[in-house]
């Protein structure tokens, strides 16, 4: 595989990428085309904000846990920040703030001392500056009240946002989140949005996990959707959404003389009054459908492509149905 | 390489870990931070007072026919030696197992070894880091039984002056009844060394702690039994079990090593069996 390798962190281009990449556990592909030979290729922008989407069981963890060297792969490779995985484990994952499956910790220590644990295996951290990074990132998740208790006694949404600190401990170049708006609250989900933006205003690379869609269509730059261990959709959140966006939304007062002018002209069109009186044309020209309407002297105040929100097209994708 | 305040910048090709001993330490602080560590360690100290107070009533009513445990009566100093020896047939091992299924299958039953490997702390660095925490209980284990041993042995058997009488027959002074004992409780922790690796071996292989227990303790009774049937009595130089006696040797005069060393050596040959299967396994290891 030739693969332009950049020799300093600043100009990766690619903050991961994998290729061919295939996961089988037994007979269950968990990665991978289930019927041929093909793997996942994907490539993740420095700087993005990936969103991961697919059903439970569609193989989002596994990649992700690949993409950390936590499993092997089965073929493919891996490469993190510009290094093979998981060959360069140990230059590239100080760079990588990750959590994965649900947060780990040990019930019988304080919040504060399950971080300073963390926090003493990080190979970037200066043993100086442990304490303040530590009290840093447990503000910054908002437990600060609650350092002190100990993690046996913490609320689902607590050991979430436990787990969010120990990945943000010090500056990362790269920070994997699997599912973590888990068990949170609304503002909890809120925080861990302000959370995403934050890291991307800071120039770092976020992936993303998650199930819930308007979260991800808030927070994302890029998608990646799954489905039984495909890779059925992938790229810009914005491109994607314009490519889907087929048909024409016309607002105008005479709805009803519109759609029976279009029907005339063999066009499919009805009426969606959700928030003015508009007609929605699944497919349709829009100069030819502006023209036909204004003839047919019909006031058209508003003409738009119609652009479907990340939850259609995602229920189109992983129904299968064009 | 520039260092901005307590973030280290370095480039991406040059692997980094976090300092070795910050690493022990950590582990170290987490092993004896939990609570069983703590309770276990209790428990052994009680054992010890308990045997001395049981020697100290029955030897009032002494009679003839007295065991191991009533070579104590009158001779403080003994009981350190016998409780290390009689507490090596299970207790010991099973204190030492249990913090090695802590150690590894513990912690990815926890969660915690994914973020231990996403750190990274390396893969090598692991195995020392968890074997150094394993060997750290062990220490305790033993220092526990050895100092309120001798502590207890002092104050409620009480020794003839100080002294130890041997089973030989001959008086040991304090200071070489001590050095006795520190010999007895640095061979056990040997002994123990061998248990740990061959229990961090199994712990390595398993995702469930019991594993490790029920191995280590089943491990034990099998051996116990191959070394009870005479028709395998060429089995015994490779059973781990069968030199656990030795440590009485310290209570004769003069000192017979042979046993010890013998016992040493067999110890040796299983913390290496079981670092490699622990090595080999942790490398490639899923978490």
């Amino acid at each position: 595989m030739t693969l332009a390798v950049s020799r300093d962190l600043g100009t990766a281009a690619v903050a991961a990428r994998v290729a061919g990449l295939r996961k089988v556990f037994g007979s269950t592909v968990a990665v991978g085309d289930a019927d041929g030979q093909a793997g996942i290729d994907l490539d993740i922008p420095d700087g993005a904000v990936l969103g991961m989407l697919g059903p439970n069981g569609s193989g989002k963890t596994t990649l992700i846990r690949m993409l950390l060297g936590l499993t092997q792969p089965t073929a493919g490779d891996v490469e993190l920040l510009g290094r093979p995985m998981p060959e360069s484990a140990a230059a590239v994952l100080p760079y990588v703030g990750a959590l994965v499956e649900g947060p780990g910790f040990h019930p019988f220590l304080s919040g504060r001392e399950n971080l300073r644990r963390v926090a003493a295996t990080e190979p970037l951290l200066a043993t100086r500056a442990i304490p303040a990074a530590v009290d840093t990132a447990l503000e910054r998740v908002g437990l600060g009240p609650a350092a002190d208790r100990r993690f046996r006694g913490y609320s689902l949404g607590m050991k979430q946002r436990l787990g969010l600190a120990s990945a943000l401990l010090l500056p990362r170049r790269l920070v994997v989140l699997d599912e973590p708006t888990n068990g949170l609250d609304p503002a909890g989900t809120r925080d861990v949005r302000g959370i995403i933006a934050e890291l991307h205003a800071g120039g770092a690379t976020v992936v993303v996990s998650s199930h819930l869609l308007t979260e991800v269509e808030a927070t994302c730059t890029h998608v990646a959707v799954l489905q039984s261990g495909s890779l059925i959709a992938e790229g810009e959140l914005r491109g994607l959404l314009d490519a889907d966006a087929t048909g024409l939304v016309v607002t105008t007062p005479d709805a009803d003389l519109a759609v029976a002018t279009l029907r005339a002209a063999d066009i499919g069109a009805y009426r969606d009054d959700a928030d003015e009186p508009a007609v929605v044309v699944p497919a349709g020209d829009a100069p030819e459908v502006i023209a036909l309407l204004v003839r047919a002297g019909v006031a058209v105040q508003e003409a738009r492509r119609r652009r479907p929100g990340l939850e259609e097209l995602f229920a189109r994708l992983t129904e299968g149905t064009p | 390489m520039s260092e901005s305040p307590g973030i280290r910048t370095a480039t991406l090709d040059v692997p980094r870990t976090a300092p070795l001993g910050r690493l022990l330490a950590a582990e170290v602080r987490w092993v004896l931070r939990r609570p069983r560590t703590l309770v276990m360690l209790g428990l052994f100290a009680l054992i010890q007072v308990l045997i001395a107070i049981g020697v100290a009533v029955t030897d009032r009513r002494a009679g003839p026919g007295r065991g191991l445990i009533g070579a104590v009566a009158g001779n403080g100093l003994v009981l350190p030696v016998v409780a290390m020896t009689v507490a090596l047939a299970l207790l010991l091992p099973l204190a030492v197992a249990m913090a090695a299924a802590d150690a590894i299958a513990g912690e990815a039953a926890s969660g915690t070894l994914r973020g231990l490997l996403l750190a990274p702390v390396g893969r090598l660095r692991l195995v020392g880091m968890k074997a150094f925490g394993v060997l750290v209980v062990a220490v305790a284990a033993v220092l526990a039984l050895a100092v309120v041993g001798v502590l207890a042995g002092l104050i409620v058997v009480g020794g003839a002056g100080g002294q130890l009488v041997t089973l030989s027959g001959t008086t040991l002074g304090f200071g070489e009844a001590l050095g006795r004992v520190a010999i007895v409780a640095v061979w056990t922790v040997g002994q123990l060394a061998a248990v740990g690796a061959v229990a961090l071996a199994v712990s390595a292989w398993t995702e469930h702690p019991l594993v490790v227990l029920a191995a280590v303790l089943g491990g034990l009774i099998v051996f116990g039994v191959l070394g009870a049937i005479p028709a395998l009595e060429w089995l015994q130089p490779y059973l781990l079990t069968s030199g656990w006696s030795a440590g009485v040797d310290a209570l004769r005069d003069p000192l017979p090593l042979a046993g010890m060393l013998d016992a040493t050596g067999r110890a040796l040959c299983y913390v290496v069996v079981g670092a490699a299967a622990t090595v080999a396994r942790m490398l490639r290891r899923d978490a």
